[in-house]
């Protein structure tokens, strides 16, 4: 690769390297290599197209400190491995970095030897590493500029050569001397090196193409800034859009217009939920006994909102003992029994305690924080009923079981929370908790 | 001076009394590199590479399709069904690791165990394994589903999310594993490549070769400085290898062993699979290599020696795999587990019988016609052998992870996989990739170790043998 003359150049340094001496057998480059060093160089290499065993000791080569670098990294890998796992999967620290405390299974989040693979794995890895780059670094490579390179005949030291090199810095080198004694020790040649520094001035166009590249490297992280200190309203930039916009219509939505007909819908009513097909039942929804799932006798039901003449709400007649229902394959239902009664005592706790209180006089958390806020003029509360108002006590179970079922008063429904067999076991309870109270209920029966 | 016999000796024969030349042909040094030059150097390259390359680069083509296919409709593009969610994809990678054993296994463990005649065959080797690696990892990448956050994979700190990979789970040991081990491949690929490469930069006359050549060979000079570190690092990195090599499938095995999977759930696992890898790896080579002799004329380095030494390999390594098919059945009777013995039983006459037969009539009855000297030395037999074995290997993959897959533990659940059009284009596709690398790096980089070839060659007029 010619250079180009530059205006600017001075004088031509040439630098005087050394001598280089060429040998067409390992074993003669060996015998030289011993011969010269005995001779007092120090400042010596030897260049060879494959390892030539035994030139360590001729050259004075001492041991490479390369395994105790890749020790120290291979060491320290493997800590930061372990610690890595750790901190990833067994801690719940905020900084630097959130970790995530993996539960799996109860096991515990950390176990080593659920860890031993990716820790070994880590070692090998920065281990190879620490050999790859630290024996280029130590043999200060890549290095493309080298005065050995102008030499033609250098050429055949990656082939069939072996040569010599006595540097010119050796404090015994002489000129002619050291020529003498190479070709005594039976160099086939030895030629002269020299580093000629003059075409080593960079090419002109190099710098404004380094200025202009370098303004162009920095535009991208500018930019970057930029965009993290200002707020933008443009939606973000999605690349994938995957499934996150899809052709369907959600449950309670309006029925999606039809492409090309104005005005019209999917479906003519407009929903996009369609009811039950008349005179269809869902599965688990054919629910013919009257007593077992709405509280009254088989067939007594009363259209919502009607009156007798006097214009008192009409009622159905309520059932006054617990259903008898078997299921399809005969077994009853619901057995009273201690089990349901536990039943009804856990679902009660559950649902109906935060209200009526645990021992149902209308006395629960939410009751009482209600009432609170009512003096405070914060909210309308009206106290939950106490179980043990005559009225409730004297209540056939029925008429208990429809109050669960569809509420009463400011009470909701739970007909939807609680389960069939759970509201008859509450009714059990809420009778079990009457039977308890009943004496001093009537005793201390709150005024309203 | 050196200079080996001349090319009537067969090497194979043995002969106590003396050391079998490993280069034939009465190459000196300046012969094994020109030798190993003109593969890169001569102008045209043989016809056959033009028609190889030609339908890598179409198999090639039709997997990146395929993979965009993939990535723009989704994973539904495979055969993987309930109950088979882990279908050819993962057969495939399973096998593609098991391939790229041989390489590292050559230039590591044989380097340890001073095995000179790996140098001949160690680079190809060697390049092999990164190509097959690369085949591996193209799988569970393009398996997880949302390619584009396959990123995930890796421990990378969130500022805000605290998300970080299972590290108890073997699927992640498995992420560490095989790319730990592409990554030490390829730098130990690349580091005895350097010498090499900078022959050819030496021997380069025409300008674009040598800044490319020149860049790539770092200024490697051959000094003696640099090739006592350069060997030093040679053998930390074989000895970090071995393990590694060991490690991967082991740790690929774990994916299967560590369910409770009946015919997954089983201890012989580790042991088993490094076997079969090695074997298989070993067959790609033969495979590989006897064509690519004949081809860019490397026949007086890689000789009937260096084939029939990998032949052995194969006959051993192929029995332990026989032995441990044998063992899998021992323990699923001796073990009691009814679910076990089911499993095996199923296996071998259920209704993939014919995959296991095909299975155990290529891993296990295949490779012990290299008891015979004449077909272990006789080029073509070895690769039609070797051939069996790679689709044996391959058949072993879908017996283990389909057949335990498809019947479940509820027979409601049972289900029988069919692969889609997708998946056998894929695994087609995948031996396109493999190949167009493998032809680009036999036209372009140095086939064989040259430098390693020449320090196990005997040195003239100072006796026979290398001076270790």
């Amino acid at each position: 690769m010619a250079h180009r003359p530059s205006p600017t150049r001075t004088e031509p340094q040439v630098k005087f390297v050394g001598y280089l001496a060429e040998f067409d057998d390992p074993h003669r480059l060996v015998a030289a290599c011993d011969q010269v060093r005995q001779a007092g160089y120090r400042q010596i290499d030897a260049h060879t197209p494959f390892p030539v065993h035994g030139i360590d000791p001729a050259l004075g080569i001492r041991r490479t400190r390369l395994p105790f670098i890749v020790l120290a990294v291979g060491l320290g890998a493997l800590a930061v491995g372990i610690l890595l796992q750790w901190y990833a999967n067994a801690t719940d620290d905020i900084r630097p970095f959130p970790g995530y405390k993996f539960l799996i299974s109860g096991k515990p989040t950390w176990s080593l030897p659920a860890n031993i693979p990716v820790a070994f794995e880590i070692t090998v890895l920065f281990s190879a590493f620490a050999t790859f780059f630290g024996m280029w670094g130590l043999n200060k490579l890549p290095q493309f500029s080298n005065p050995l390179f102008r030499i033609p005949r250098f050429k055949r030291a990656t082939s069939d050569r072996f040569f010599l090199m006595i540097s010119a810095d050796d404090p015994i080198f002489d000129a002619t001397q050291t020529r003498q004694q190479l070709e005594r020790f039976g160099a086939l040649n030895v030629e002269r090196v020299d580093h000629d520094q003059s075409d080593a001035e960079l090419p002109r166009f190099l710098k404004p193409l380094a200025w202009c590249l370098a303004s162009i490297a920095i535009l991208i992280p500018t930019a970057v800034y930029r965009s993290q200190a200002m707020t933008n309203e443009a939606p973000r930039l999605h690349f994938n859009p995957d499934m996150d916009w899809q052709d369907k219509s959600k449950p309670q939505t309006v029925s999606p217009a039809l492409a090309g007909a104005e005005g019209s819908t999917l479906f003519a009513d407009g929903r996009v939920m369609r009811p039950d097909v008349p005179g269809t039942v869902a599965l688990g929804e054919l629910r013919l006994s009257d007593p077992l799932f709405r509280g009254y006798e088989q067939g007594t039901a009363v259209e919502p909102g009607a009156t007798d003449e006097e214009g008192n709400p009409l009622e159905p007649e309520w059932v006054t003992a617990f259903p008898s229902d078997v299921d399809d394959a005969g077994d009853p239902v619901l057995e009273v029994n201690e089990a349901m009664m536990a039943r009804g005592q856990r679902q009660y706790g559950i649902y109906c305690a935060p209200c009526h209180g645990y021992a149902g006089y209308g006395d629960g958390l939410v009751s009482r924080r209600g009432l609170d806020l009512t003096v405070q003029g914060l909210a309308a509360w009206n106290q939950a009923k106490s179980l043990h108002d005559p009225m409730v006590v004297d209540q056939a179970v029925g008429k208990i079981f429809d109050t669960i079922s569809n509420g009463r008063n400011t009470m909701g429904p739970y007909r939807s929370q609680i389960t069939v067999e759970d509201r008859w076991a509450i009714v059990l309870y809420v009778k079990a908790l009457q039977a308890t109270q009943e004496r001093t209920a009537a005793a201390t029966a709150p005024a309203n | 001076m050196a200079s080996t016999v001349d090319q009537l000796i067969d090497n194979s024969i043995e002969d106590p009394a003396r050391r079998a030349p490993l280069v034939t042909g009465g190459l000196d040094y300046a012969g094994v590199t020109d030798v190993v030059s003109q593969v890169a150097e001569s102008p045209k390259p043989p016809r056959i590479w033009y028609i190889l390359l030609g339908i890598s680069l179409l198999l090639l083509a039709m997997l990146g399709a395929n993979i965009g296919h993939l990535i723009f409709t989704g994973v539904g593009v495979w055969g993987n069904r309930s109950p088979v969610f882990w279908g050819w994809p993962i057969v495939n990678f399973v096998f593609w690791v098991g391939i790229g054993h041989a390489g590292t296994l050559i230039s590591a463990i044989l380097f340890l165990f001073r095995q000179n005649w790996r140098t001949s065959i160690n680079r190809a080797a060697e390049a092999m394994t990164i190509f097959a690696v690369v085949c591996a990892l193209l799988f569970p990448g393009i398996h997880i589903g949302r390619v584009w956050a396959a990123y995930w994979l890796f421990p990378i700190p969130t500022e805000h999310l605290a998300m970080w990979p299972n590290f108890r789970s073997p699927l992640l040991w498995d992420v560490f594993a095989v790319s730990t081990y592409g990554t030490v491949s390829a730098l130990f690929w690349f580091m005895g490549m350097v010498p090499d490469i900078a022959t050819f930069r030496d021997r380069a006359k025409d300008p674009v070769r040598r800044f490319v050549y020149g860049l790539l060979s770092l200024g490697w000079t051959g000094s003696a400085r640099a090739w006592h570190r350069y060997e030093v690092a040679y053998v930390i990195l074989a000895a970090l290898a071995t393990p590694l090599v060991l490690s991967v499938h082991t740790i690929v095995s774990f994916d299967f062993a560590v369910s409770m999977l009946p015919g997954w759930h089983t201890t012989i696992f580790p042991p088993y699979f490094v076997a079969g890898a090695i074997f298989s790896g070993f067959a790609m080579v033969v495979t590989l290599l006897v064509p690519a002799r004949e081809l860019f004329g490397l026949k007086h380095l890689i000789t009937i020696r260096h084939l029939e030494n990998m032949n052995k390999v194969i006959v051993a390594t192929g029995t332990m795999v026989g032995f441990a098919y044998g063992i899998e059945f021992f323990i699923a009777w001796y073990g009691g587990n009814a679910n076990e013995g089911e499993t095996f039983l199923n296996r071998a006459f259920g209704e993939y019988y014919w995959a296991y037969w095909t299975m155990v009539s290529c891993n296990v009855i295949a490779p012990q016609f290299f008891w015979f000297k004449k077909i272990r030395t006789n080029p073509w037999l070895m690769v039609i052998v070797c051939i069996f074995v790679n689709i044996g290997m391959w058949f072993e993959r879908f017996v283990i992870t389909v057949t335990s897959l498809a019947r479940d533990f509820i027979p409601s659940s049972w289900g029988y996989f069919s692969p889609t059009p997708v998946d056998v284009m894929m695994l087609i596709g995948s031996f396109g990739l493999f190949f167009t690398l493998f032809l680009l790096f036999c036209r372009f980089l140095p086939v064989v170790a040259i430098s390693e070839v020449k320090a196990v060659m005997p040195t003239g007029e100072h006796g026979e043998g290398e001076s270790h």
